[in-house]
């Protein structure tokens, strides 16, 4: 699929062909494209676990729901837990050591190995690794960036996907996560057993009211020239909800047994 | 979906009670539908059944879901946990997945969120 058309298309899926299985190959690809996203530091500030949702017995499974995360926990036959970890930047000293040495920190940037060691590492990442606020909030930033990657990636595989709350506390100790590392998201993954595009794109603020030119509160002005081309190739959508979409929410009810 | 018919008085009496009448509003506005009397009739048929096997009225039933807090109401989890297997327990006994979510309609639509396991 062409990058314009699984951004447009993405959407948080919420009914998944329980039955159908997910290919290993494909649950390979998003990992792959999550562990190729931008990172600060170049640090594993993301890691995940994945999980068959049949693997998980049944109260394990009810004790990872929130009151939000519910059916669709069930209907998709694959988990990926993300998990972020703060402590990350430990190894900055010599990560960034490395990216100086295979030439994406440069001289010309001012970057060096005394640079690393005298500056960076004593005062910025030690810092940083000292305030656990700021760590937490670093490590949610770059783990958001992978996360989105892989959000991408199942989109483009044609998967159904979404990002669902969880209980932390029972998934660590289910699944044994060491108590440094947080689970932030649950990925679903599945065949949609809605229209991929579920509905249409969903509300979204005005551009010009979120993004401004200059300075705070100067709208970037909108090309409709720009909107326009987006709106050929798929990107730009149309909006939520389509005609029929409760038709489709209700005919999708009734087939699991859900609730209206 | 019905076993024994409910008094005439008990159903009335039901959709007197201000969650039923918000309940049955809210589906219609969310749904864009109006259900006919005995749509109506037949849900509060099966709701008054679940309020016997609780032992509460539906107005009581959501307020014991809910506590006051400053910031405002909030759900009590371990008494949704506990109406949640309530209901599970209620379709198994009372007319199955329908009648079972004939009462999560009721409760979604007063604001306590839950859903059933998917049949699958």
């Amino acid at each position: 699929m062409e990058f314009k058309q699984v951004v447009g298309r993405r959407r948080s899926i919420r009914y998944y062909l329980p039955f159908r299985p997910v290919e290993r190959e494909k649950v390979q690809i998003v990992l792959e494209a999550a562990r190729l996203s931008s990172r600060a530091v170049n640090a594993d500030f993301v890691q995940a676990i994945v999980v068959d949702r049949d693997a998980l017995s049944e109260e394990d499974r009810e004790s990872l729901k929130t009151p939000t995360t519910t059916a669709q926990l069930d209907l998709a036959p694959v988990w990926i837990f993300w998990l972020i970890d703060p402590t990350a930047p430990r190894i900055g000293q010599t990560s960034l050591k490395q990216l100086v040495d295979v030439g994406a920190l440069t001289p010309s940037h001012g970057w060096s190995h005394a640079y690393v060691d005298n500056v960076v590492w004593p005062q910025v990442l030690q810092p940083i690794l000292a305030d656990p606020g700021t760590a937490v909030l670093v490590a949610a930033v770059e783990a958001g960036l992978a996360i989105d990657q892989a959000l991408l990636a199942a989109v483009d595989e044609g998967l159904g996907t979404q990002l669902t709350a969880l209980n932390a506390a029972n998934a660590k100790r289910i699944l044994g996560i060491p108590d440094h590392l947080i689970p932030i998201w649950i990925q679903l993954l599945g065949y949609p057993a809605e229209d991929p595009e579920a509905g249409g794109q969903r509300p979204r603020s005005p551009f010009e009211q979120i993004y401004f030119e200059g300075k705070y509160g100067h709208p970037f002005e909108r090309d409709e020239m720009v909107v326009e081309r987006l709106r050929a190739e798929g990107m730009i959508m149309p909006e939520a909800p389509y005609p029929w979409r409760k038709d489709e929410v209700r005919a999708l009810s009734r087939m699991f047994g859900l609730p209206e | 979906m019905s076993a024994t018919p409910v008094p005439a008085d008990l159903l009335q009496r039901l959709a007197g009670q201000a969650t039923v009448g918000a309940w049955l509003r809210a589906y219609d506005a969310h749904w864009e539908v109006s259900q006919t009397d005995d749509e109506v009739r037949s849900k509060l048929e099966v709701l008054s059944r679940f309020c016997l096997v609780c032992g509460k009225e539906p107005d009581e039933l959501v307020a014991w879901l809910f506590r006051e807090t400053p910031e405002g109401p909030r759900i009590r989890l371990k008494r949704r946990r506990r109406v949640m297997a309530l209901i599970d327990e209620f379709e198994r006994e009372h007319g199955g997945r329908p009648a079972g979510n004939v009462v999560r309609s009721f409760l979604i639509h007063n604001g306590v969120a839950l859903s059933a396991a998917p049949l699958r």
